[in-house]
């Protein structure tokens, strides 16, 4: 481990271009839909058109009887996968049944949108006409596409042999709940009875999506001797194949996934959709197949957006503004699967307040939507839009400035976690000094054309750390060559070129950094959970540290010294101990000389690394029309503890990214699911993601609070400045327009309608 | 019934063997190989396949092959000359104007359109420029400091 802030930093830190940012800006970057493998096949899916159904039968003979048709594949063609399949993933496992589901339906379709069927043809035309001539018949079933449907007494059940946890015995379970999380500590309904003020609000969070711009793509390839190629755009190369392997029933010695450029994730391409799919066509046609989604497709149940929510919060304080209780109740909408956790974005929403009590209940709920994946966070910002709008209108009701409310029961070092465990080394108190102490906060908000106003919320988000792995070779000129088992996901080969440069005391134009695949890489968690840039971090200072030590022994015998005598700095090998000027041999000259004794191979492996938690705080500025209800964001500015920095312009870049992607969700994104469960606005026009227009500059500033025990005390970077988003935007909302707009995305109507309400009940 | 398209692209003449169904952008990728204009949306919605056709921006999805005869059209493949790069593509490399890279190419061809036409365009204009281009990784901030940065760089170049 680094010595954190002592020893002065020479390459990380600085903000370096990304090392793969030419090929980006040239077209040169290969995605997998840009992949040309000979006698490329199109393969295609056919998707249910019903929310809800059971698949009598499937009749594919005319599909394959079309010219042109080379493969046909239906659930059928997948080994069956039942319920509590887990595999290796992540901190606890994941049901491999989920993966298997959201490739395709067996038996019944749970959305629409879900594939039933596919095929590989020559072409795109040949396969739009192949699945058209695929025969499916359905016994429609009833949909319960929301989660007042599906909890209304008496709903379709569509996990009848799916067994509810976590209620109390003899407790009334309403229909269709995966599984029910209560966290409490103390007595918070008797607590808040006893507080001097109380604020509550119920929000409702419509389905949103990850949005990235490249649509799903893979290229499958099978050889003869049933060795499979899948070139894939995934937020983990090994998870691909994990998930890939054990819905083929193929052995992972016969799987190879390469992972090509990724052209955003943000949680949504962790599990596998297309891939086992594509590698099956593969199989039966001998040739290649790529298949890539459209965005119609992507938007309308083939892939998996964030949940919608229904939350609903209660907080009191004292006088003193000293909080006594937060209560708080999370219904995330699971869609088709029953699986989604909320443990961590319940206790993400509460984590930033010290409390005296607390009670948290949280509970997925199944729907005839698409299974719901990750998204940034995922469920943060949901949760804090109720969690912040509560506090924002606990500080009005208490006389009390949003800041000063925020300093005053600000989580701290040590102090209790909502799970009731210490807080690990955290620099909140240190951001709401930042914060009272900015322009962004003391500048008188300027008047405008319409009502201003500016709102503040807090942000949290624990990360993961699981596993990394990262093999480091020396090359015959001293120049140094990583090997990551992660996929870049967010400037990933530039941070670890840094760090290994940085520990290499070399440039980082010595360094190369590559992605491997996973017949070259070992076994890494995937790019997710604000993970990648610490935990592969602490892995390649292991490789590194690994590396030098097997070059010192080499150098040793080159200077004829004994090997505690030689020193490494910045590229050169001295004998005599530290500051000793005897003998000394350059790293390019001992590889020039030791290359042919055999290969220097450095071994980093990460796990379970110190959580780097991440906190901030966002303040922005609106103006809201009262005649049409448009909310216009006028300034923005994110505060963040990131640890330290590995490269400040991919920190802000993270940050700006989220917070946009934020206020898309607060403002204008929502997928519109009829009561069938069928999608109205399937395309990037009607589901409507911030333009350059939208937005203004996003102003950052980053905090810098070490976590111990981690190299260069990294914290985790981008996913908490999602969180706070919406409602920060929603408390600005309030101080302009004197409401509050519980319904998410904050559209004009919806602002309009609360401005109604107001006008109709005078307070 | 399948026709023959020819056309200039990146001032090299390109034919080639077109469906009527096809569009430009799958002229360019599947026909021409030119895989740097990405396909995000197939609706016009996301810029993603911006391609210039006599200096103008368009969306390559919302334009059909046979429409390309005769036209002079210029992808992300044409923007630089070699290895040296057009001063809005470094300026995106030196300010972190891109990152998952996807939507980059479309962003470039807005932007040199733009600085074509407004050589000291306001950052308004830059954000109006590329309004048609939706990024989802960098909130848009450095991808305006990047294309600012260029057009002071295009200037301070055309004075020597």
């Amino acid at each position: 481990m680094s010595d954190q802030a002592v020893i002065p930093l020479r390459v990380v830190g600085q903000r370096l271009p990304r090392v793969d940012a030419g090929e980006r800006v040239t077209g040169r970057a290969i995605y997998p839909a840009d992949l040309v493998r000979p006698g490329t096949l199109v393969g295609s899916i056919k998707r249910s058109p019903h929310g809800h159904a059971v698949i009598k039968s499937v009749d594919t003979t005319k599909a394959l009887a079309l010219k042109g048709v080379k493969a046909v594949v239906t659930g059928a063609d997948f080994p069956e996968i039942v319920p509590g399949t887990i595999i290796p993933f992540g901190e606890t496992g994941a049901d491999l049944w989920v993966s298997a589901l959201i490739v395709m339906a067996r038996g019944k379709v749970l959305w629409v949108g879900q594939p039933v069927a596919a095929v590989a043809a020559v072409d795109e035309h040949v396969a739009a006409e192949a699945l058209s001539l695929i025969e499916i018949t359905y016994d429609v079933l009833p949909a319960v596409a929301s989660i007042e449907a599906a909890m209304a007494k008496g709903a379709c059940v569509l996990h009848p042999q799916h067994t509810t946890k976590g209620f109390e015995p003899g407790a009334a379970i309403p229909p269709n709940i995966g599984s029910r999380t209560l966290l409490e500590r103390g007595d918070a309904e008797l607590a808040l009875t006893q507080s001097a003020a109380t604020a509550s609000i119920a929000v409702k969070v419509y389905t949103g999506h990850q949005g990235y711009i490249e649509p799903h793509a893979c290229v499958a390839e099978a050889d003869p001797q049933g060795n499979v190629t899948l070139w894939a755009s995934s937020q983990g190369a090994h998870q691909t194949e994990i998930q890939t392997a054990g819905i083929l029933g193929l052995p992972q010695s016969k799987l190879k996934v390469v992972p090509l450029e990724l052209g955003g994730g943000f949680g949504g391409k962790i599990t596998v959709h297309l891939e086992p799919v594509a590698a099956r066509l593969a199989q039966i046609s001998g040739r290649p197949v790529k298949m890539v989604m459209s965005r119609a497709e992507i938007l309308a149940g083939g892939s998996g957006p964030p949940a919608a929510a229904q939350v609903s919060v209660e907080v009191g304080a004292e006088a003193d503004g000293r909080l006594k209780a937060i209560a708080g109740r999370y219904v995330f909408d699971t869609g088709g699967i029953p699986g989604t956790p909320t443990t961590l974005l319940m206790q993400a929403s509460a984590a930033c307040y010290q409390t005296e009590t607390l009670r948290l209940e949280g509970m997925d709920v199944v729907t005839s939507k698409p299974r719901t994946e990750a998204y940034r966070g995922p469920g943060g910002i949901q949760a804090a839009f109720a969690v912040e709008q509560a506090m924002d209108e606990l500080a009005i009701k208490l006389g009390m400035d949003a800041v000063a409310f925020r300093q005053r029961n600000a989580a701290v070092t040590g102090s209790l976690m909502p799970a009731g465990t210490p807080f690990p080394s955290i620099g909140l108190t240190t951001i709401l000094e930042r914060v009272a102490a900015h322009a962004s906060w003391r500048d008188p908000l300027p008047p405008g054309k319409h009502p201003r106003g500016r709102g503040l919320a807090l942000g949290y988000w624990r990360g993961t750390s699981m596993t990394s792995a990262a093999q480091l070779t020396v090359a015959g000129d001293g120049r140094v060559m990583v090997t990551m088992g992660t996929v870049d996901i967010s400037g990933t080969r530039t941070t670890m070129a840094q760090v290994a440069a940085e520990e290499m005391g070399l440039s980082i134009d010595d360094v190369h950094v590559a992605t491997g695949d996973t017949k070259s890489s070992a076994y890494s968690d995937a790019a997710a959970g604000s993970r990648v840039g610490r935990t592969m971090a602490a892995a390649v200072v292991d490789a590194c540290r690994d590396a030098l030590g097997q070059l010192k022994g080499r150098a040793a015998e080159r200077l004829q010294a004994p090997e505690v005598d030689v020193t490494y700095d910045r590229g050169v090998f001295r004998a005599g101990g530290n500051g000793g000027t005897a003998a000394s041999i350059t790293l390019g000259e001992l590889m020039r000389q030791t290359l042919t004794d055999g290969a220097i191979i450095g071994r980093g492996v990460s796990t379970k690394l110190p959580f780097g938690v991440e906190v901030g705080a966002h303040v922005v500025d609106v103006e809201v029309d009262p005649e049409t209800g448009q909310v216009t964001v006028l300034r923005y500015t994110a505060f963040q503890d990131v640890g330290r920095a590995l490269n400040p312009t991919a920190v802000e870049g993270q940050m700006q990214g989220s917070v946009v992607q934020g206020l898309g969700w607060a403002l204008t994104e929502a997928i519109d699911y009829d009561a069938d469960g069928k999608v109205r606005n399937a395309s990037l026009l009607d589901f409507r993601l911030p333009t350059a227009l939208d937005v203004p500059p996003i102003d950052c500033v980053i905090i810098e609070t070490p976590v111990p025990g981690v190299p260069y005390g990294l914290r985790g970077v981008g996913e908490m400045p999602i969180v706070p988003v919406a409602g920060a935007v929603a408390n600005a909302v309030r101080r302009a327009i004197g409401v509050r707009v519980t319904n998410m995305p904050m559209t004009p109507e919806r602002v309009l309608a609360a401005l109604k309400n107001k006008a109709g009940n005078p307070a | 019934m399948k026709t023959v398209v020819q056309c200039e692209v990146n001032g090299e003449p390109r034919e080639a063997l077109v469906d009527p169904r096809d569009t430009l952008l799958q002229l360019l990728r599947d026909r021409l190989g030119l895989t740097g204009t990405k396909e995000g949306c197939s609706n016009g919605n996301c810029g993603s396949c911006t391609v210039l056709m006599a200096g103008a921006p368009v969306c390559a999805c919302l334009v059909l092959a046979g429409e390309a005869e005769g036209a002079h059209i210029t992808t992300i493949e044409g923007v630089a000359d070699g290895n040296d790069l057009h001063p809005v593509q470094a300026a995106l490399i030196q300010h972190g104007g891109t990152q998952c890279g996807f939507c980059t190419p479309g962003i470039v061809l807005s932007a040199v359109a733009l600085l074509a036409e407004t050589p000291q365009p306001t950052s308004g204009q830059i954000r109006h420029a590329i309004a048609g281009n939706i990024c989802r990784c960098t909130g848009y901030d450095k991808i305006v400091t990047a294309i600012a940065a260029a057009a002071a760089e295009m200037q301070a170049g055309a004075r020597q």
